[in-house]
């Protein structure tokens, strides 16, 4: 009895502990949005890991192309929603008749977010710094320059090793493209000095990126006073501070499962964008039963792409017939070249001399979309007899063991550059294609096509041929699948670069008409 | 008491020093190259050569490890491979939110379980101490990320009291740091609490029942007077063995709860910096984590006989 008073006081305490909190959250300011001189900062959530450094010419992960590429740093081109290239530091350009030889017109009047003016100068540094020795450019394979020079005051001349249809889109699309101030390079891990809408005003580590506006921009000035770019690796995280309104948006849903969340709630919209990502079961070409084009094309027969969609990307996406998506020029739809149909897959089998199958492993990265499928390959593989044994391992892993060693046997990833047909014409690639010479020798022959309908029937006789050995299962091309409170405009209606260009973002208000006219949300 | 301290003293540095070669090996061993990470699928072999000495990680591996321990023991801890930052800062950030964490999830955990234990035992008889007995059993069987996830939902999306998930930096609101610690810190400390809510029921139990209490009673004492002038003390020594243990119990739980609650903490860096191949910045937090647990073990060691002058100094 005599206890009684100690745990009354106990009580108050803890009683007096729990008002104190409430009245610590109710004086600190409320989560969200603040406001600027009546302009408010976007708070992007993303579900990429955090940029390991802001410098996009020194790795190679995504997410540093997501905050800083056309953001901060701006190429002479860039690619707009649309696919289209369109002019941004350049105001213009040339290209020879033999694909060899690009001149552009530098704009005039632009600015570093550093006061330092943007010279023709600059640009030959930055554009001659991609293939320097020791340049560590992830992208540094796709851009073969032989020279790069200024040409009067105001031009610069850029001179290629071999001809090219592809490489101003390369300029456009890859980080290799961004304009630097070469008194600025010391500070590129933690403060990347550009001439874009945007400049890096701070970073807490694993935890958000903040930019604000450059007040310097050239262009037409971004409609928010900064963008702050949080990181959260737990998907029930992420769509907590979405829906708690920590958050103004999802740059891109990892788990399509969640999407029901969102969909049918009017507070928020959903923007399924095309990418140039091909999600596909890659196999190696030269691992036992897989060197037989026979059982490489049931394979294919046997996939059923529209369930695979179904289950991994949330009914988004659309199916995939070889190494290429809607936005390439040379596209073709070979979907219906292996269309869903079991009994010819276990025809072609036994044909092959594996009327009883075969066992398989299957090698995943960490990926929810890989790890969505691959239930269902196991299932449809299993129905012509070829017996799965699923495996996952984490990305540093499947690097080298996988991609640099080439030692595997199946795999699910998502090729995410576009344009990448060049990859079957690489010597040593990690799925050991027979037929790599050949194609070699194809897409040289292409690219040096005097029309470019001629280098567009040449890429497309590569697609064939690559599709009629049933080189990889191509599965689907997966959406980028945008969530965002209803006020938000300006997003990109589609996802072609690694860049996530927020130029013209805003919460509320409106967008320029020619923004409109190029892909943009209102 | 000097050779104690000498003798225990050179347990520690044995054992940090045995720590730092198993860290090493097992990062050494474990596959994927720092480069190839680092420059993805569409880099030149060129480069990734080229980037691999950058690192250094073309010397033999003892050397590697003898550069590794070189800038450790003259507190040099290196530049990060990935974002080729110098690591002390970017450690010394993530401690600003790891090491509050601990202690309010430690401070938590006594909240509950001191109160908690003393009731239980000298209510054992009664239906307020099994029932507190019990649910403390329900608190040990609730894993800790499990209650982060239901606090999230309950307090922050529904009541919106408290932010879902994140951190206000001790730099710009002190209470806004706070109070994004008050949600992870709870469900932090209530499980470690409730198991040691049971321990101290068991050793005020054991206090209870002894010879010297009934001998206090007999003279006059009430129960907490005797408790209080005879019991404590005796009762805190298992207490204070599994509090040591507790504490490395929470700095591991700090990973798992900094995860739910997105916070740039010690434990976000180690996971990203596995992921991302980062080895050298593994290794020194791995380093950090077992100096943290064995001077804490010392402490404990200490404090035994502080509390406790029987425990002699030789034993």
């Amino acid at each position: 009895m005599r206890e009684r008073p100690t745990l009354k006081r106990w009580l108050t305490v803890l009683a007096a502990m729990a008002a104190g909190s409430v009245l610590l959250a109710a004086c600190s300011s409320a989560p969200g949005n603040t406001t600027t001189q009546s302009l408010k900062t976007l708070t992007v959530g993303s579900s990429n890991v955090f940029p390991p450094t802001l410098n996009p010419t020194a790795n190679a992960s995504q997410a540093i192309d997501e905050v800083i590429d056309y953001n901060v740093l701006q190429h002479l081109v860039e690619l707009a929603p649309d696919g289209k290239i369109v002019p941004v530091l350049a105001t213009s350009w040339t290209v020879s008749s033999a694909n060899k030889v690009f001149t552009f017109t530098i704009r005039k009047g632009v600015r570093f977010s550093n006061g330092n003016p943007l010279t023709p100068k600059d640009v030959v540094y930055s554009l001659k710094r991609v293939s320097a020795p020791g340049s560590t450019y992830p992208y540094a394979k796709i851009f073969d320059v032989a020279s790069v020079t200024t040409l009067g005051s105001d031009q610069v001349r850029v001179t290629l090793a071999d001809p090219s249809w592809e490489w101003l889109y390369n300029l456009a699309a890859y980080s290799n493209g961004v304009i630097l101030d070469p008194s600025a390079i010391s500070s590129m891990a933690t403060d990347p000095i550009g001439t874009g809408p945007f400049k890096v005003t701070g970073e807490v580590t694993n935890y958000s990126v903040s930019l604000a506006r450059n007040n310097l921009y050239w262009g037409y000035k971004p409609h928010v006073a900064g963008v702050t770019f949080r990181y959260y690796t737990n998907p029930n995280a992420l769509n907590s501070a979405l829906e708690s309104g920590q958050i103004n948006m999802i740059d891109n849903l990892s788990t399509p499962s969640d999407l029901s969340l969102f969909k049918s709630n009017p507070k928020y919209r959903v923007i399924a964008g095309l990418t140039n990502g091909k999600v596909q079961l890659t196999l190696n070409n030269a691992y036992g039963p897989l060197r037989n084009r026979l059982v490489r094309q049931a394979i294919l027969y046997a996939t059923n792409r529209q369930a695979i969609i179904k289950a991994a990307s949330g009914g988004y996406g659309i199916p995939a017939g070889s190494d290429t998506v809607p936005a390439d020029p040379y596209y073709l739809n070979l979907t219906n070249v292996y269309p869903y149909n079991v009994a010819k897959a276990k025809q072609l089998m036994a044909q092959a001399g594996y009327p009883s199958g075969f066992p398989l492993t299957l090698t995943l990265p960490p990926y929810y979309y890989a790890q969505l499928a691959a239930p269902l390959i196991v299932s449809e593989l299993g129905a012509i007899g070829i017996r799965v044994t699923v495996s996952t391992i984490d990305f540093p892993l499947w690097i080298s063991q996988v991609f640099e060693a080439g030692d595997f046997e199946t795999t699910i990833i998502d090729h995410a550059e576009g344009r990448d047909i060049g990859n079957y014409g690489t010597p040593g690639y990690y799925w050991h294609y027979a037929g790599t010479a050949q194609v070699a020798k194809e897409l040289a022959a292409a690219d040096a096509a005097p029309t470019r309908a001629q280098w567009i029937a040449g890429y497309r006789q590569v697609l064939r041929q690559i599709t009629a050995a049933a080189v990889n299962d191509w599965l689907y091309i997966i959406p980028n699948l945008t969530i965002a409170q209803k006020d938000v405009v300006g997003l990109s209606s589609t996802a072609y670069t690694e860049a996530f260009n927020l130029t013209y973002v805003g919460i509320g208000g409106s967008i320029p008409a020619s923004a409109k006219a190029l892909g943009y949300s209102s | 008491m000097v050779r104690f301290a000498v003798r225990r003293l050179t347990t520690v540095l044995l054992t940090l020093w045995a720590a730092s070669i198993l860290v090493f090996t097992v990062l050494n061993i474990l596959p994927g190259t720092p480069a190839q990470v680092i420059l993805g699928t569409q880099a030149t072999p060129a480069s990734v050569r080229a980037l691999t000495i950058k690192l250094g990680l073309n010397e033999p591996l003892v050397l590697q490890y003898l550069h590794w321990m070189q800038g450790l023991l003259t507190l040099h801890l290196g530049n990060s491979y990935i974002s080729g930052q110098p690591i002390a800062p970017e450690l010394g950030a993530a401690l600003e939110v790891t090491a509050p964490l601990v202690v309010l999830g430690l401070l938590v955990g006594l909240l509950i379980a001191v109160p908690a234990g003393l009731v239980s035992a000298v209510h054992h008889r009664k239906a307020s101490g099994a029932a507190l007995a019990a649910a403390t059993q329900v608190g040990i069987a609730i894993p800790n990320f499990v209650l982060g996830i239901l606090l999230i939902i309950v307090v922050a999306v529904y009541l919106k009291w408290l932010p879902a998930s994140g951190f206000t930096p001790w730099s710009s609101s002190v209470g806004g740091a706070l109070q994004s610690l008050i949600l992870p810190s709870v469900s932090l400390g209530l499980v470690e609490g409730a198991i040691l809510a049971r321990y101290v029921r068991t050793a005020v139990l054991g206090v209870l029942r002894a010879d010297y209490l009934r001998t206090a009673r007999a003279k006059g004492m009430r129960t907490g007077q005797a408790l209080v002038r005879h019991g404590i003390r005796n009762a805190a020594v298992p207490v204070v063995t599994v509090l040591g243990l507790e504490l490395s119990g929470l700095i591991i739980g700090a990973v798992v709860i900094e995860a739910v609650f997105t916070l740039p903490g010690v434990g976000s860096l180690l996971l990203s910096s596995v992921a991302n191949r980062d080895l050298i910045l593994v290794q020194d937090i791995v380093m950090l984590v077992a100096t943290v647990v064995v001077l804490t073990n010392l402490l404990v060691d200490i404090l035994y006989r502080v509390i406790d002058p029987r425990i002699g100094l030789r034993s």
